[in-house]
């Protein structure tokens, strides 16, 4: 499988939380609450962008809304793919933190 | 409030909006335009507009970084996408793409060696620091009631001392003269070489800054016994020493001298009319009684004098100044008036032709010319280029209208043509780079540069050429990028081709200009070989041929002249040997205002030419005498004069008349009119007197011409002992009369050829675009009966025309240049008819032929196959 860079795995993760609502700006919510960092919009385009094409979301458009200066949003959706990739993800790192013990005890400073 | 400023406070703000739309390409729907939208509404609803607003910003900004790596890489994809469709277009069409490159590069490298070589011609003389203040001293004598006399450089002595006395505006003041019998042989210990170099005094060290790699500058050429020796000769002579201080012994024909290296300079750079191996101190001359008729009088003008001045603008009024200051104090009895004029140092080479310059120089005539060639040639090659560039863009019509429909813009659309048209003539710029690289040897033999690549690819230059390539590629591609894309989708998808009448009767129009410009060429390229041809066969009234002149260089070979002379007769291969001074091709001297009684009793004023030869001159060179007799061995005060002389003179039988100035020598002989002069110039009246000369001219048999010199060679080494063997062939000296006008001959020609060349190019491409267009039509005709010769003729006809037109154009245009250029030349071919039509029947021969190889070929295809064509 590709590995994911980590904006783009916090980007897919947060949809698969938002579940149906997963258009830009909750997203963009989701992000800031989690990572305590306040995110760009144009930051998670382009990590969505790469996502959508590499086939982990898929994407559809609602109807125009008058908040939305009578523009369409467009929705996210993970695919089969992409939660195979989560799932991928979370295995790895898994394993790799199972075999980081130890961590947490750091020696205290004298 | 109205419900319309309502709403215009809930809008996000204007600018930010539009600074999303410009830098953020969104696949066209704008969600995520509508997500700035829809965040900035939820902020004003809960904390108002100002805040919304102050939100909105920020994240443009810092959104904006982002989205303009996205845009700098999409068209970077975009760059790639125009390359390799490029590449798709060059390979689909893998002749035409040839055609149109190689005509592009062809004219390309010949506009690149020709700048170049202009480059160079342009540059003489600029390298000197002081180049601004230099100025040459010209004279003429200006005779009552005329307002200007024939130039000359040659200036008497007490000028420069004038100069830097009695003009303040005057900083120095150089004399330079060049041996009389140069080259000099200069020897240290057991080496020696003959070198040409310059006699100057500390003054020209001070005006011209060629740089000093030993010596000091300020004194090296102040005393007597001095000389100053290039890098190239210190290192022939002294090899790793250094010069500086050590004996050097100097030999020319009359005197001997040992001098002391005080100095060596950088070699002289090819681009300088001051060229040199060597500096002689003036003031060795000076130290030597022998010479004092050349000093401190006005009458003999021996030096060039090169002045110095401390402001460019006091030029004119020192003119003035020392005009009168000449009619006030100069020695004179004669009535007409010396005048002397500032001629800037940097015009020298090519804005003077005037006696006794120091080097031969070029005309900005000739420059000029040249880069009218290479501007013409490009010309044509553009224009090549643009015709099948856009022809070929309209069979693509098509390609565009699915382009269109698959939502490319018009700017995407002039984009990729621009950008196929620029890579496409960066490729030519590249191709005529290595093409010009490979001509370079040629062409440095044809027109006597010697350019290496360095100069091709000097940055500056490149830029430009670069800047021309890219010129050309954009007007090439400006046609389909502008036209084309704006043809409407459906349009060009419906109907099964959309070019104009307009776009095929420019095409028409510029066939017709390169045409005219090839064929007003190859007129200029048989006339110029023509007159050259004349030059050639004309009769000279001296026979060239089988002639070998053997300078003597110093005083230890011309005490030995007689007896070398005695020793090469006894070789079976020599004819007769002659000891003289003057050539058939080089009559070195002239007198002015030599008055002369005619038979009626009249006395008249005229100007002839002389030089002096010895009693087998006219042997040697087979010239003919027509009245008296040959010089006698040991007469003295005795002349033979040609025919045009004694008819100046208004005298029936010459024999026994005096010339009163020279000794009142006696004709003794008339000699028939040879031409000493080129055929630039009639025939004027000469003179020779019999005086053994500086020179041996040897007639030998025919045979084979290696082993008759190494005959005299052995001859002359095992006589002369102190002179190393030189020689020269005398019709080489004949040739280099006409150097100049076999250059501009063979350059014409060459380019000639290469513009027919290139027209021809995009006439095939342009035929074969035109025959493929046509092949339905073709089958038809041929289904309907048409025999291929006629189908072949009917395609070719409307070519034909396009070149017959172009010489209605170019035939006025080259007689005139023509009958201007013939002007030059007091004997000279005439300019009839015959020229221009055989220019006519050979542009329309290659045309007909390139035409022809294409319509033969669609017309005898089987009509089968054309009408399935598609």
């Amino acid at each position: 499988m590709r590995l994911l860079s980590r904006s783009e795995e916090l980007v897919l993760l947060a949809v698969w939380n938002l579940e149906n609502e997963a258009s830009c700006l909750p997203i963009q919510q989701k992000l800031r609450e989690v990572t305590g960092q306040s995110w760009s919009l144009g930051s998670i385009f382009d990590p969505l962008d790469r996502l959508e094409r590499k086939r982990l979301l898929e994407s559809r458009l609602t109807e125009p809304t008058k908040e939305r200066g009578g523009r369409s949003k467009r929705v996210y959706r993970l695919t089969v793919l992409g939660r195979r990739a989560l799932n991928d993800l979370r295995s790895i790192q898994e394993t790799l933190w199972t075999e980081a013990l130890g961590l947490e005890s750091e020696p205290e400073k004298p | 409030m109205t419900e319309h400023s309502a709403d215009r406070t809930l809008q996000p703000p204007r600018i930010a909006e539009w600074l999303l739309r410009r830098f953020f390409a969104d696949n066209g729907d704008f969600t995520h335009l509508g997500d700035f939208a829809e965040g900035f509404a939820a902020l004003a609803a809960e904390k108002g507009s100002g805040r919304a607003r102050l939100w909105y910003w920020t994240q443009v900004f810092r959104s904006l970084p982002g989205f303009a790596a996205n845009r700098i890489y999409w068209s970077l994809s975009m760059l790639r996408n125009y390359a390799v469709i490029t590449y798709r277009t060059i390979v689909k069409n893998a002749g035409y793409s040839l055609i149109s490159l190689l005509g592009l590069a062809v004219g390309l490298a010949a506009f690149i060696l020709i700048l170049a070589y202009v480059r160079f011609e342009t540059s003489y003389d600029r390298f000197f620091e002081k180049k601004d203040r230099i100025y040459r001293l010209v004279n003429a004598e200006v005779k009552p009631g005329e307002t200007s006399g024939e130039f000359a450089t040659w200036t008497p002595d007490p000028v420069a001392t004038l100069l830097k006395t009695e003009f303040p505006e005057v900083r120095h003041a150089a004399r330079v003269m060049r041996q009389f019998s140069d080259p000099a042989v200069l020897r240290h210990e057991d080496r020696s070489f003959a070198q040409s170099g310059l006699i100057a005094d500390q003054d020209f060290l001070e005006v011209f800054s060629f740089p000093f790699v030993r010596g000091d500058r300020s004194s090296a050429l102040a005393a007597p016994g001095t000389i100053v020796i290039t890098e190239e000769v210190a290192r022939k002579l002294y090899g790793d020493e250094d010069p500086v201080g050590k004996p050097l012994s100097y030999g020319v024909r009359r005197a001997q001298g040992d001098l002391t290296v005080t100095g060596v300079i950088r070699d002289v750079p090819a681009n300088s009319h001051l060229r040199f191996d060597y500096l002689l101190s003036l003031a060795t001359l000076e130290a030597d009684k022998s010479n004092d008729y050349m000093f401190k009088n006005w009458n003999v003008g021996n030096f060039t004098i090169y002045a110095e001045l401390a402001d460019p603008t006091a030029r004119k009024p020192l003119e003035e100044k020392f005009a009168s200051w000449i009619d006030k104090n100069r020695p004179s009895e004669s009535e007409a008036k010396l005048r002397f004029y500032l001629q800037p140092l940097v015009d020298i080479h090519l804005r003077s032709n005037i006696a006794g310059q120091l080097a031969t120089n070029n005309e900005i005539r000739t420059v000029s010319l040249f880069l009218a060639i290479a501007v013409l040639i490009l010309l044509i090659a553009a224009v090549n280029y643009m015709n099948l560039v856009t022809a070929r863009a309209s069979t693509r019509a098509r390609e565009i209208g699915v382009r269109k429909v698959s939502g490319a813009d018009r700017g995407q659309l002039a984009r990729q043509f621009l950008g196929e048209s620029v890579l496409f003539s960066g490729l030519a710029l590249v191709s005529a780079l290595a093409l010009a690289r490979l001509a370079l040897g040629r062409f440095n033999a044809v027109a006597g540069t010697g350019l290496g690549f360095r100069d091709l690819v000097d940055p500056s230059f490149v830029l430009l050429i670069a800047g021309v390539a890219l010129a050309v590629g954009l007007a090439s591609g400006a046609y389909p990028a502008l036209v084309l894309s704006s043809f409407q989708a459906s349009a060009v998808l419906k109907e099964h081709a959309a070019t104009g009448r307009k776009s095929s009767r420019l095409r028409d129009a510029l066939v017709v200009g390169q045409f005219a410009a090839s064929v007003a060429l190859l007129v200029c390229a048989l006339v110029v070989s023509g007159q050259l041809r004349y030059i050639q066969t004309r009769t000279l009234g001296y026979e060239r041929e089988h002639v070998v002149i053997i300078p003597i260089r110093e005083p230890g070979t011309a005490a030995k002249a007689d007896a070398l002379k005695a020793e090469l007769l006894r070789l079976p291969e020599v004819e007769s040997v002659s000891r003289t001074s003057g050539l058939p091709t080089d009559i070195r001297s002239r007198m002015i205002n030599q008055k002369l009684v005619t038979d009626r009793g009249e006395t008249i004023t005229t100007a002839y030419h002389f030089d002096y030869v010895d009693e087998n001159f006219i042997d040697v060179f087979k010239i003919e005498l027509a009245a008296g007799r040959n010089f006698a061995a040991g007469e003295t005060n005795v002349a033979l004069i040609n025919e045009t002389f004694a008819r100046t003179a208004g005298w029936q039988d010459p024999i026994g008349k005096e010339l009163s100035s020279m000794d009142k020598a006696r004709v003794v002989g008339v000699v028939k009119d040879f031409h000493f002069q080129t055929f630039h110039t009639p025939i004027e009246p000469m003179a020779v007197f019999l005086e053994s000369g500086n020179m041996l001219a040897v007639r030998t048999r025919p045979g084979d011409v290696g082993d008759i010199i190494a005959r005299l060679r052995r001859v002359f080494e095992a006589t002369t002992k102190s002179q190393p063997w030189d020689f020269m062939f005398f019709d080489d000296e004949y040739d280099a009369l006409y150097r100049k006008e076999r250059r501009a001959g063979e350059i014409f020609g060459a380019f000639a050829a290469l513009a027919v060349f290139i027209a021809c190019l995009g006439l095939l491409g342009l035929a074969a675009f035109a025959v493929e267009r046509r092949t339905k039509e073709i089958g038809i005709r041929k289904v309907m009966g048409a025999s291929a010769p006629r189908l072949a003729a009917r395609l070719s006809r409307e070519f034909v025309g396009l070149v017959l037109l172009a010489n209605v154009i170019a035939w006025p245009v080259a007689y005139y240049a023509m009958s201007r250029w013939l002007r030059g030349f007091a004997y000279r071919i005439g300019l009839g008819p015959g020229v221009f039509v055989l220019a006519a029947l050979g542009a329309l021969l290659v045309a007909v032929l390139t035409v022809a190889t294409q319509t033969l070929r669609a017309a005898s295809a089987n009509p089968v196959d054309s009408l399935r064509y598609e």
